[in-house]
């Protein structure tokens, strides 16, 4: 069987997710699918799984093309996707998972004896070694993978659609999964593999897909393919900016010391500089920030600001202590998307602003204006929801609240400012954020997984690997590749056995490395 | 903003009061007794009681929380309030301890829903339960005779308004300032829309929701107060019987979201006049009791249909405006605002 996709293209108004992709996918081969956060790998595996329509292109199989793609017509086509959230239901039983929506009959009952057999066939069949009774929530990351992937062999999948499924493995598991992927590549599926790690791209896949910018900007097979040629061909290093020299004083005394924890090295931000923090998703980088803002009630940390030892508690005495966080997640943590831009975006300077108890209408809309015209917000109404601006815009109300005069923010945390952001936007977040620097002062501190963004936007990199700082470098005269290398150990750089069955172990040492 | 589109924006954020004005005027010219003094002013005392209760029901219902025990801290603050004034007390006294009961019920929902975090859901509906036994077991008789200083709270009037509809009208104003115009107030809305966000964005989440059953609790009180002040009597196993759900009724008739994040008490005081005025227009119909209830369960059911309908209308509104705005400067953001 042989999955096709031809000029498929997917735009969401001005913007365009997918531009024309090309792709092939065979019976009994591995395709990788690399790219960064918002290259398009999402879109195109939705495309594929039917919830999303693209605007152009085809979807063939073996040669029949598939028009209007549902979920269900999907699945019925012998295309299972299995997103990170795995679609698992976690009251329910292992088998009753595996037969959700088509449950063994008699009559009006469900067949619950014959559908435990079954499953406990397709788990043996993956060599999943998982009780069908125990509910699905008692499963580790590992079992409700494979679970979910039983599911999917189960519907008689022909095409496997894999999406970062070690993201959130431990090795043993990840290693099982790999030995799991190789077995079914050779019973014969077809298996669509999205993946930010270059080691398991190298392990695992027979042919390789990069996406930059909704573009395939580069295909081919494993064979001949050595680390470095993936490498540039994800960064994309020609289209940004480099930074200016920096000329950060850090004769005095940081904004913000984080002391090392255990074996790593100590995170010192100081007054006027952008450092980021640089690392694999899972690296704990937002856990970093969120124990330095406070708002991780179980792992608070014991931090310097400018020189004095505190532990910020809450949100509360962190926004006291003039350190200000702009979260990852802009839909559930950063913005009140029912409520007008204009609140979203003076939340905090509201009850600064106030008169006697009572807001200001008029200084709390001379602010947003300040805000609004600082971010360039298009477009500039203050009532319209936040919902209703496009992501790139939505990240810039969220930023706004440090910008203007009414903040007293010092030391600004950003978690991934660019996730889902335009490149336009991109470029002009990056430009307030070295404003606030440069201008005002501030100490910035950026987690970003993109080598670009450190490159276009920091004066120094912090690497972070298993919640530990592992070492700082100066921004300036270092290159997109030479930091995705460093996150990479690149021990695989010699693929010529890559596209070989690797053997179990061969994995779990390379995702050790990894960790490193 | 044009004149004509900013009415539209009105109806479409009050579809009830469109129905409300339809409903009496049809009553109006049917029977020609709702107009009459002595009719509105028994559906204003109604409507003041309930509308006391749900200006802080509508503030928990838009922070994400709810209180089903306001019925029976109505009675409970009822038997205190009436059985002090059986006891020759002072009247300005038995309405403090009113409140102060109110309060105290509140305090101990604050106490869980906040501090434990349980579901408010559950613990108010406990409340409501032990509540009226603590009330029935204070007074196992119906305690009456009250004296007229205090039935002046029930009955009496001032300029020609009973003192209860005064006092109602001073209630939602005050609210309807705290919720637009104080800081505070807006944090309510960003609780209920989003409470990580709020909490991240350095909100007191705890301390808000916490002050609002306090008032919930006080208002209460104060409504059981009125209740057996107008009665001149305080039965406890009777007193504020399903009121909670009165009163919910009237705040989702009010446009106020279950789900929190929205609401106006402009749209709370529409949701209680309306409700009063359509179980008065029955009884002036001569539509029996039963066929009362039907009628007030159906019209929650249309109402919420109704919101369904202008929420949508509403928001084709925004996107018109937003699109007008956007003409000239930014075709991009426009097509994403329509998309």
């Amino acid at each position: 069987m042989t999955v096709e996709l031809t000029g498929l293209t997917k735009r969401y108004g001005a913007t365009t997710a997918l531009d024309s992709v090309d792709l092939t996918v065979e019976s009994g081969e591995v395709h990788a699918l690399l790219g960064h956060n918002g290259a398009g790998k999402s879109t195109l595996i939705k495309c594929l799984g039917g919830s999303v329509r693209p605007t152009s292109g085809t979807i063939a199989l073996d040669g029949r093309p598939l028009e209007n793609l549902t979920p269900r017509s999907a699945i019925d086509a012998g295309i299972s996707v299995i997103y990170q959230h795995l679609g698992l239901i976690d009251g329910l039983t292992v088998s009753e998972n595996l037969f959700l929506g088509n449950e063994l009959t008699a009559g009006l009952f469900v067949r619950s004896r014959s559908q435990r057999i079954v499953a406990a066939e397709s788990l043996a069949r993956i060599g999943a070694d998982i009780d069908p009774d125990i509910p699905v929530g008692a499963l580790s990351s590992g079992g409700r993978q494979m679970v979910a992937i039983a599911k999917a062999i189960q519907r008689d999948a022909k095409l496997l659609i894999l999406d970062e499924p070690t993201a959130a493995l431990s090795p043993v598991e990840a290693a099982a999964l790999g030995r799991l992927v190789l077995q079914l590549r050779a019973e014969g599926l077809a298996i669509l593999y999205v993946t930010h790690l270059l080691n398991e791209v190298m392990t695992l896949a027979d042919r390789v897909t990069v996406l930059r910018n909704g573009r395939a900007v580069w295909a081919a097979h494993m064979a001949g393919t050595a680390k470095g040629d993936l490498v540039r061909a994800i960064s994309d290093s020609a289209g940004e900016a480099p930074a200016e020299a920096s000329n950060v004083d850090r004769s005095g005394v940081p904004a913000l010391r984080v002391p090392a924890a255990a074996d790593g090295v100590d995170l010192e931000v100081f007054p006027g500089e952008i450092v980021a923090l640089y690392g694999l998703m899972g690296a704990g980088r937002t856990k970093l920030l969120e124990s330095v803002y406070g708002s991780r009630p179980s792992s608070r940390r014991e931090v310097e600001l400018s020189g004095e030892a505190v532990t910020l508690g809450s949100p509360g005495a962190a926004l006291a202590a003039q350190v200000a966080l702009v979260p990852a997640d802009r839909h559930s943590q950063g913005l009140f998307l029912s409520l007008p831009a204009q609140e979203n975006s003076v939340t905090r300077a509201m009850a600064m602003l106030a008169r006697l108890g009572f807001r200001s209408p008029t200084r709390e809309r001379e602010v947003f204006d300040e805000a609004a015209s600082l971010m360039s917000l298009k477009p500039h109404n203050p009532a319209l929801p936040a919902e209703r601006f496009s992501g790139g815009n939505q990240q810039k109300i969220l930023i706004s609240r440090w910008v203007t005069s009414a903040s007293d923010a010092r030391i600004l945390l950003v978690d991934d400012p660019t996730q889902g952001v335009d490149v336009g936007a991109r470029t002009e977040i990056y430009a307030v954020l070295r404003d606030l620097a440069r201008e005002k002062g501030m100490a910035i501190l950026v987690s970003t997984n993109e080598p670009e963004e450190v490159i276009a936007l920091a004066d120094r990199c912090a690497f972070m690997a298993d919640g530990a700082v592992t070492g700082i470098v100066d921004v300036p005269g270092t290159t997109a590749e030479e930091l995705l290398s460093t996150i990479h150990p690149s021990d695989a750089d010699d693929h010529s056995d890559a596209t070989a069955s690797p053997s179990p172990g061969n994995r779990t040492t390379t995702r050790e490395t990894e960790a490193a | 903003m044009h004149p004509g589109r900013r009415l539209l924006y009105f109806v479409a954020e009050n579809p009830l009061l469109l129905l409300l004005i339809v409903l009496v005027v049809v009553v109006q010219l049917l029977t020609g007794a709702v107009l009459n003094p002595g009719n509105l002013r028994g559906v204003g005392l109604d409507a003041a009681i309930i509308a006391i209760v749900a200006a802080p029901m509508a503030m928990l219902f838009i922070a994400g929380y709810i209180d089903f025990s306001v019925g029976s801290v109505l009675a409970l603050s009822g038997v205190v309030a009436g059985s002090i004034m059986a006891g020759g007390g002072d009247p300005a006294a038995a309405i403090i301890a009113a409140i102060v009961v109110g309060m105290v019920v509140g305090l101990a929902n604050a106490i869980f829903t906040t501090v434990f975090g349980l579901s408010a859901f559950v613990t108010t509906l406990g409340s409501l339960l032990a509540v009226r036994g603590v009330a029935q077991l204070l007074a196992p008789l119906p305690v009456s005779g009250f004296g007229d200083a205090f039935g002046y709270l029930g009955v009496g009037t001032l300029a020609t308004v009973p003192l209860a509809i005064w006092i109602a009208v001073i209630v939602l104003i005050l609210s309807s300032l705290f919720l637009s115009r104080t800081p505070a107030g807006r944090h309510v809305y960003a609780i209920g829309v989003s409470r990580e966000a709020a909490y991240l964005s350095g909100i007191k989440v705890k301390a808000i929701p916490f002050a609002l059953y306090l008032f919930s609790g006080a208002m209460a009180g104060l409504a059981g107060a009125i209740t057996v002040a107008r009665l001149n009597s305080a039965p406890a196993g009777q007193l504020g019987q399903g009121f909670e759900l009165t009163v919910i009724t009237a705040v989702l008739l009010g446009g106020v979201a279950l789900t929190g994040g929205s609401g106006s008490i402009f749209g709370v005081l529409i949701g209680v006049l309306f409700l009063g005025l359509l179980n008065n227009a029955l009884v002036l119909l001569n539509v029996p009791s039963f066929w009362q209830d039907v009628a007030s369960g159906l019209a929650l059911i249309a109402a919420i249909g109704l919101a369904l309908v202008t929420g949508k209308l509403r928001q084709r509104l925004v996107v018109l405006e937003a699109r007008t705005l956007l003409r000239s400067s930014d075709t991009t953001t426009a097509e994403k605002v329509s998309s």
